[in-house]
């Protein structure tokens, strides 16, 4: 299948992304910075070329439906939500160190999707349960918030090695706790989509809008830890170091969201395959 | 407000309280996902010491999400949310309301350089202008003679924001109560319908003991359908909704598509075959051909010219790991024979060379000289239906929509507020902007930047 050996691919260029971004730090030399960027977009349009044909290949089996359908294309489009909002923060504040923070993880991301033995990355048909129109619209909006709590996770972690003097050139904390706040928000609206539009699909599919499943409880259990994290900076103004622990809190229960309840028993069990 | 006084209003007017009810909204949650809930809870209950089994469950810890805590948590948070906005309200009323004209102390003081303009032209000439600068993104100008010679004017957007965190606690509100009202008048419950069977009522989901539905159910047909790889494709029951005995609603009930019929919805949940259905036999009489009949444990039929009575004894799905069997009997003028037909006699042969010969019981043309055989067992299946009713879905429904407003409206929009000075100074007019707004100052800024932009150009044009 050609679209899983372009996402292959896509996993190499988001190392080389990484390491270019490492160097960038290391070296001193922006034309480390310009490497890393220029692999980010290359890998970027791959990725989404190889989005696009799994689509279509879908189609040419006769079991067309968009590439959101098992754990191998949630984490693909994880990883590609997450470059795509990591693209667009450093062409908005015009500052790469963010790169050496993001791009790992979504080099894990695609090595896990690619490598991990118990994972399969053929194209499944859709179960009767997924064969429904809200697919869609749940897995992008919840994915879309993973990845903007991700580059807040990520913000988080800068922010606290901001003082090593490797990391010379990372943004004063200003800009820092700015642009986390922003992607705390965008995730938490994104979240709450997911949570609603999930519900709406519970609400046709499983009977019953909420149920308790492990996954339903920790989204839950995520969106109160970053309602908590915006009502501190709302109403009593907390700033830098404290938000950044929130942000870093926030994102494990994100992680325990998307993988840990996994282990639990639940109704969620479509990413098991 | 006289209130603020009385110890239980300042109690849930503070955020901490939120902050509190809700980490521990979060510490309960997290323990219900680990300790087994409802149906799961009662396995469980069964493997741990009987002393802690108890103690969880005077805790009501096996149904955290219904138990007295949780409810309590929700009651404190609405509690608290409600105290919160009322405490709030007037201010966010009077910044919604008032437009302080002259704005507040010290405005246009420290204004950065880019925020001054210089011009000569006299002050009314420039309100005039600014007015005119101004009228194209604003929709309502405010103006006031300040002292003698100077006038501000004030122009603001997002007035409206201000109201969408109520918006937001309106609507956890309302999830609140739709919450409740599914909790305490909706009903979850499951039934089993064979296929050309029916029923009136369901099992309450938790062993709550049955409840009559307002119609009667019929399955009429129950299909499944397979992919190439095995995965299923479709679950689909063909159902009657029948009431006083007439038929009210026709129709297939597809996984993802409900039916929805009196207030109440019938979902396709699970399927099943029975076992005890039906056999395809087929027999032949040596030199004739071959004849297929259905039957059931217990059915018999006759063979032709009367040369006996078959009855099916037993029926198995798996029999001692060769696939499906039936057992009959048949009497005839000789006695009686009683033997076991398998449905996949030739591999059973293929595997044990000779076995019908050493063990009479699975040998199918025992009774001479007829043959019989296993053609298939009619399998006959059930469909699983979950049946509920929510009162409080609507209100749900509702709930988010404003949530989904509301959040918009907090996050995406801010009141922003502008205010120009044009004053008589030492025999030029100088215009400063100075601007305030309630959160997001970036967006603020980038508003002000272009509209000084806008002065600058308006102001050569006007020179030259």
């Amino acid at each position: 299948m050609t679209n899983t050996m372009i996402l292959s691919w896509v996993t190499f260029l988001y190392f080389g992304a990484f390491v270019f971004y490492l160097f960038r730090l290391v070296f001193g030399k922006e034309l480390w910075g310009k490497a890393a960027f220029y692999s980010v977009l290359g890998g970027l349009g791959a990725h989404t070329l190889g989005l696009l044909l799994r689509w279509k290949e879908s189609y040419s089996l006769g079991i067309g439906h968009a590439p959101l359908s098992n754990f191998y294309e949630s984490l693909i489009f994880f990883a590609w939500a997450l470059v795509l909002l990591y693209v667009i923060v450093e062409w908005r504040i015009k500052n790469r160190s963010l790169g050496v923070f993001v791009l790992p993880v979504a080099f894990l991301l695609m090595a896990f999707a690619s490598l991990a033995p118990n994972i399969s990355n053929r194209i499944q048909p859709l179960v009767p349960a997924l064969q429904s129109n809200w697919l869609t619209s749940h897995v992008v909006t919840c994915f879309m918030g993973y990845a903007a709590f991700t580059v807040a996770f990520a913000i988080g972690i800068m922010y606290f090695l901001r003082n090593i003097p490797l990391f010379g050139f990372i943004p004063e904390g200003d800009i820092l706790d700015e642009l986390m706040y922003q992607h705390a928000v965008l995730g938490f609206v994104f979240l709450t989509l997911g949570i609603m539009t999930g519900s709406v699909w519970a609400h046709y599919a499983w009977g019953s809008y909420w149920s308790w499943d492990p996954k339903e409880t920790w989204s839950l259990i995520t969106w109160l830890i970053y309602a908590v994290m915006l009502h501190a900076r709302y109403v009593r103004g907390w700033k830098g170091k404290r938000m950044a622990v929130l942000a870093i809190v926030g994102f494990a229960a994100v992680l325990f969201t998307y993988l840990g309840v996994n282990y639990l028993p639940g109704l969620h069990s479509y990413l098991q395959s | 407000m006289p209130k603020q006084k009385n110890p239980f209003w300042s109690f849930f007017a503070s955020v901490y309280l939120t902050i509190t009810l809700l980490v521990f909204t979060v510490v309960l949650s997290i323990v219900g996902t680990f300790i087994p809930q409802q149906d799961a809870a009662r396995e469980f209950a069964q493997g741990i010491p009987p002393g802690l089994a108890s103690f969880l469950q005077t805790m009501q810890a096996f149904d955290l999400f219904h138990s007295v805590w949780f409810f309590l948590l929700m009651l404190l948070l609405s509690l608290n949310l409600i105290v919160c906005s009322l405490n709030r309200w007037p201010l966010t009323w009077k910044q919604f309301r008032g437009a302080p004209l002259s704005g507040e102390e010290g405005l246009f003081r420290g204004l950065s350089p880019e925020r001054i303009f210089l011009c000569d032209e006299n002050v009314g000439t420039m309100t005039g202008r600014m007015e005119g600068l101004l009228n194209r993104k604003y929709r309502k100008i405010s103006k006031t003679q300040e002292k003698e010679d100077a006038v501000i004017i004030y122009v603001e957007r997002g007035r409206y924001s201000r109201f969408a965190v109520y918006v937001v606690h309106l609507s956890l509100q309302l999830l609140i109560l739709g919450a409740l009202m599914g909790a305490f008048w909706g009903w979850e419950g499951y039934v089993n319908i064979g296929e050309g069977e029916t029923a009136d009522a369901i099992d309450l989901k938790g062993g709550k003991g049955a409840k009559a539905l307002p119609f009667t159910i019929r399955c009429d047909k129950f299909i499944v359908e397979f992919y190439k790889n095995g995965a299923p494709k479709t679950y689909r029951s063909d159902l009657t909704f029948l009431k006083d005995g007439k038929t009210i609603y026709q129709g297939p009930l597809l996984v993802n598509h409900p039916v929805s019929l009196a207030g109440v919805r019938v979902y396709q949940a699970s399927y099943g075959s029975s076992p005890d259905g039906r056999a395809s036999l087929a027999f032949v009489r040596a030199g004739q051909e071959e004849k297929i009949i259905k039957v059931g444990p217990g059915e018999s039929f006759s063979l032709p010219e009367k040369e006996g009575t078959v009855q099916v004894v037993r029926l198995e799905e798996n029999l001692m790991q060769m696939g499906p069997a039936v057992k009959i009997l048949i009497r005839s003028g000789q006695g009686e024979v009683s033997f076991w037909v398998f449905l996949h006699i030739d591999k059973i042969r293929e595997m044990n060379p000779g076995v019908t010969e050493q063990v009479p019981m699975f040998n199918p043309s025992l009774f001479k000289p007829y043959v019989f055989a296993l053609k298939g067992m009619e399998e006959r299946y059930y469909t699983g239906l979950q049946v509920s009713r929510d009162p409080g879905a609507p209100l749900m429904a509702a709930a988010a929509v404003l949530m989904i407003l509301g959040l918009m409206g907090t996050f995406f929009s801010s009141h922003r507020r502008i205010w120009i000075k044009i004053q008589q100074l030492g025999g030029k007019t100088r215009i400063s902007v100075a601007a305030r707004t309630n959160k997001h100052p970036v967006v603020l800024e980038r508003e002000v930047r272009q509209l000084a932009e806008k002065i600058k150009i308006s102001l050569e044009k006007g020179s030259t």
